[in-house]
């Protein structure tokens, strides 16, 4: 099978490269092995939250205070900056609409009733312009009956200290009795399932209507429109008050159902997606990638002019640590990170892990290396590339975002180049 | 609690030994305070490999800790079965060690009253699949695995149903005296912040390696010698018998399953004694603990490895022993007033988790002869709360009783005995799963709680088991700190627990960190400090 370019990795980052190239008009196949990094999504898309630990106002400016090899700073900030409007407008393509800007951060509410600065808020949720004071007096936190994956009591901690006032409620509802009869079915993804179709939402609505009639807001859990993209604005629909959706433990449905708009969009664009599978190796003519086999595909080869590889951090094995090593598992390309395993870590959990910088090293134009030699028509986006911590700085997603989009450019850039030469 | 009540007995250590001697002295009709710094099994007790020694492998160089742990064995089978498994064990012999050792073995062990058989090394093949393939002799012994985390709480229990105080988070800071007599403890309480003091006639030192510091408090000299063991847990059972080497006793040379994993163990290194508190474990131990494994089960080198822990063996220094003679025993019994004209306390240390009722049984008796106490001592035969037996079996009176879901249901059982009995399970709620690796229902959170003296996620991981699975607490760690903080009503403290939480178990992490648990680790920061916001200076 020949391609324009094939995309080893289905989330963010592969997702958004395919994307950009399919709409402008390449032929692009995405290999994906299921599950990514979205299924982890809080709501928002982080740009860059904090720098040295101080969090960060303007993304944009602040991205010069940022180390030379971090992928921001090797993109450069006038790319950034441009990318940071398209990154918005491609979702919006896709069917997600997101507020926020990348010349000033805006809030969210975390699951621990703490504000926390972000880039983009997918309109499910809701942003606040300020972090040291909430717009609201009275608050009432609905859970589901049995729903043990939806703190409130943390919740209402940090609201107290806002000095909002939180009253804690549970809806207990016969559709949901069937999943909570086995132990572990009480989860998020089971519950937006029930949301999606019948008359559990009306009903849910109903009750949340009663309990919150002295609140100024409705804070609930983010289980909400798992395949049906049209229940997050019903919901807000039939409840009558502000409703204020927060993250609960993972899976999260808003990030499924992301996930599923970006695929459904790359399709529609005509690309081809390879679900559950995997690339096992490619094979190599100098310093081209000529093609990559995968494990349904056999003996059959996915050839293409260009590769990207998008297969993410640890997590989603785009990079593993053995206990002699780390490595790239499909090409064996180079990795930037310590050699010798304890130095990977700090000993206090919450301190800067040198491991979340880890990742494959990469040329001025983010084509990864082999023994030093850039692969001339492999690139790598995302987070699979070294250079950051995502966690501490909150720019995991602003990497997969803008990474991705750049190397898009890189590869059109390079494909025009050679038009021109034929 | 009564500050102003004197106490007949005061001990210290809320390890198995403690707990122990607490078990006793109440049973004996005694007034019982037990008091621990931390929580309970926290010490040694909790940091070995939960072998239930048969004594074999001390058979060929020390008779009688061999015969004393054989006796102790088939005692804990029957008080404390709901803290055993009988899955005896092989002692087998590579090509590499030498054969001729295996006769003396089987000699030495049988001596000491050791049911100790060669068998074929074929059929142990069959019977142990994970073993060595090379092994070229092997020994059947009646080896167990216990959970000391179980066996401490059930004579605690026990020692409160026979009227027993007790203190968790409560940290001796001081022993009164009053001239040559001790007369109580001065106890320093983590969580209230407090001073507290408690009068007692006879004060017990059952501390552990933690003994040399509390004997200083009463001014008197103990000395340990501190040496360190690490261990590693793998992420399931590779093995179903204990498996070890048939030769003098060396590193790593005990694989052990225990509940859902096995673990292998244990290094040995001198340390000094101001490190007994800082229980890391290093990457050599890491590499030897894995390469001499894989001697004992080949696959172990492919099979995850969930957490490095390392403790340290109350042993006693040779050269402050009075008599030259409790050395050789293991265990050793000071009477501060013979050796040092102190009167009113006493150390009980040495020893090994496999005697650790004998000691309290040595213990008690010097205790009980201060007081002019007749009575004799029980615990051998009176079983542990969760093991006594009943006209039906423990399995069918659960059942009956506790009529929750099958996983949940089965996991309380085998953590609590008949205990499990007294965990809710009325409706859906009790029965909703906390923690899906362990089975750990909110009925048994609930009740652990409630009655089994939870202070905080890491006293509940010990009771529970929560968060000791494979995900290391990824994704219960959240909805136990809930339900603790609802349970307790202090969500301030319940974010700090579980920030402390995620620390304890990454310190048994790093030693680790490649493969499925770096990639756990990275998941749970994601989800704890990415998506939560959690951080330690937030709370």
């Amino acid at each position: 099978m020949k391609f324009d370019t094939v995309i080893i990795g289905g989330g963010l980052s592969g997702l958004t490269c395919g994307i950009r190239l399919m709409e402008q008009g390449r032929k692009c196949a995405i290999v994906s092995s299921g599950q990514s990094a979205i299924h982890f999504f809080s709501g928002s898309f982080d740009l860059l939250s904090r720098v040295n630990g101080q969090e960060v106002t303007n993304p944009l400016e602040s991205i010069h205070s940022l180390p030379s090899e971090h992928p921001y700073q090797r993109v450069g900030q006038a790319n950034i900056a441009r990318l940071a409007e398209e990154a918005p407008q491609l979702l919006d393509r896709a069917g997600m609409v997101f507020a926020g800007t990348a010349k000033r951060n805006h809030f969210v509410l975390t699951p621990m009733g703490t504000m926390k600065p972000t880039w983009l808020t997918l309109d499910d949720f809701t942003s606040f312009a300020k972090n040291d004071k909430l717009p609201l007096s009275r608050a009432t936190i609905v859970n589901l009956q049995g729903f043990l994956d939806f703190h409130t009591l943390f919740i209402k901690d940090g609201l107290t200290r806002y000095g909002v006032e939180v009253q804690v409620r549970n809806v207990a509802m016969a559709q949901f009795e069937a999943i909570r009869r086995n132990p572990s079915e009480m989860r998020s993804s089971n519950i937006a399932k029930v949301f999606d179709q019948g008359d559990a939402l009306d009903q849910f609505a109903e009750k949340v209507n009663k309990l919150g009639k002295e609140s100024d807001v409705i804070i609930l859990p983010a289980v909400f429109g798992l395949f049906n993209t049209t229940v997050p604005a019903a919901l807000k629909a039939r409840i009558n008050k502000p409703v204020v959706l927060l993250p609960a433990v993972p899976p999260s449905t808003p990030g499924i159902r992301c996930q599923i708009q970006l695929r459904q969009r790359f399709q529609e664009l005509g690309g081809t997606h390879f679900l559950g599978d995997m690339v096992r190796e490619g094979k190599f003519k100098g310093n081209r990638l000529r093609y990559v086999n995968t494990n349904n595909h056999g003996d059959i080869q996915l050839e293409a002019d260009h590769f990207i590889l998008a297969s993410g951090s640890f997590y989603s094995k785009g990079i593993k640590a053995g206990p002699y090593g780390l490595f790239e598992p499909i090409f064996g390309l180079d990795v930037d990170g310590e050699n010798e395993r304890e130095k990977w870590f700090d000993k206090q959990v919450f301190n800067n892990q040198p491991y979340m910088h880890y990742g494959v090293r990469t040329d001025a134009r983010f084509r990864p290396m082999i023994n030093g030699q850039p692969v001339e028509n492999l690139y790598a986006a995302g987070s699979v590339l070294a250079g950051s911590n995502p966690l501490k700085e909150g720019s995991g997603a602003g990497i997969c975002l803008l990474t991705s989009l750049h190397v898009a450019e890189q590869i059109l850039q390079d494909q025009d180049d050679e038009e021109r030469y034929i | 609690m009564n500050t102003s009540k004197d106490y007949d007995v005061i001990i210290i250590g809320g390890g198995a030994t403690g707990a122990g001697t607490a078990r006793d002295c109440a049973m004996r009709g005694l007034s019982v305070l037990l008091v621990e710094r931390h929580d309970l099994a926290t010490g040694a007790t909790g940091r070995n490999h939960g072998l239930l020694h048969s004594g074999a492998r001390y058979a060929v160089t020390d008779h009688e800790s061999a015969s004393e742990c054989i006796q102790e064995n088939m005692i804990l089978r029957r008080i404390a079965s709901h803290c055993v498994e009988e899955n005896d064990g092989l002692f087998i012999t590579l090509p590499d060690d030498d054969i001729a050792f295996q006769s003396l073995f089987i000699d030495s062990c049988q001596k000491a009253g050791i049911n100790a058989q060669a068998i074929d090394p074929d059929y142990a093949r069959l019977i142990e699949p994970s073993v060595n393939p090379e092994l070229i002799g092997a020994v059947k012994v009646p080896d167990g695995s216990v959970d000391p985390f179980r066996l401490a709480l059930s004579n605690v229990l026990d020692a409160k149903i026979h009227n027993a105080d007790l203190l968790t988070h409560h940290e001796v800071t001081g022993i009164i005296r009053k001239g040559d007599r001790v007369t109580g403890v001065e106890l320093y309480d983590h969580q209230t912040r407090a001073k507290v003091s408690y009068h007692g006639k006879i004060v017990v030192n059952a501390a552990g390696i933690w003994g040399q510091h509390l004997a200083g408090l009463a001014g008197v000299t103990v000395n340990m010698f501190p040496a360190k063991g690490s261990l590693l847990i793998f992420g399931h059972r590779v093995n179903t018998m204990i498996l070890n080497r048939c030769r003098k006793p060396a590193n790593a040379d005990i694989l052990v399953p225990g509940d859902t994993i096995c673990l292998i163990g244990t290094t040995s290194e001198r340390i000094p004694y101001d490190e007994i508190d800082n229980m890391y474990v290093s990457t050599e131990d890491v590499d030897v603990l894995i390469r001499e494994g894989m001697k004992l089960a080949p696959s172990l080198a492919t099979t995850r490895v969930l957490r490095a822990y390392a403790g340290v063996r109350p042993l006693v220094a040779a050269d402050d022993d009075p008599n030259g003679r409790n050395i050789s025993r293991g265990i050793v019994l000071l009477d501060h007033q013979e050796r040092d004209g102190l009167s009113g306390f006493i150390t009980i240390t040495g020893g090994k988790l496999m005697t650790y009722r004998l000691m309290a049984e040595w213990a008690t008796d010097l205790v009980c002869r201060k007081l002019a106490v007749e009575k004799q001592c029980e615990t051998a035969d009176n079983p542990l709360p969760g093991s006594e037996k009943n006209d039906f079996s423990v399995k069918s009176a659960t059942r009956k009783i506790y009529s929750g879901s099958r996983v949940v249901q089965m996991s309380a059982q085998d953590r609590h005995g008949t205990l499990a009995s007294n965990i809710a399970s009325s409706d859906m709620m009790d029965d909703a799963m906390v923690c899906e690796c362990e089975g750990v229902s909110i009925g048994e959170v609930n009740y652990a709680i409630k009655e089994l003296h939870v202070a905080n996620l890491i006293d509940l991981r010990r009771r529970t088991r929560v968060g000791m699975g494979t995900c290391q607490g990824e994704l219960c760690a959240c909805r136990a700190a809930g339900l603790l903080g609802e349970a307790l009503e202090e969500t301030v403290q319940a974010k700090d627990d579980l920030a402390n939480f995620l620390q304890e178990r990454w310190k048994g992490m790093y030693p680790i960190a490649w493969g499925e648990t770096l990639i756990e680790s990275q998941f749970t920061s994601w989800i704890y400090e990415g998506i939560y916001g959690l951080k330690p200076e937030n709370n």
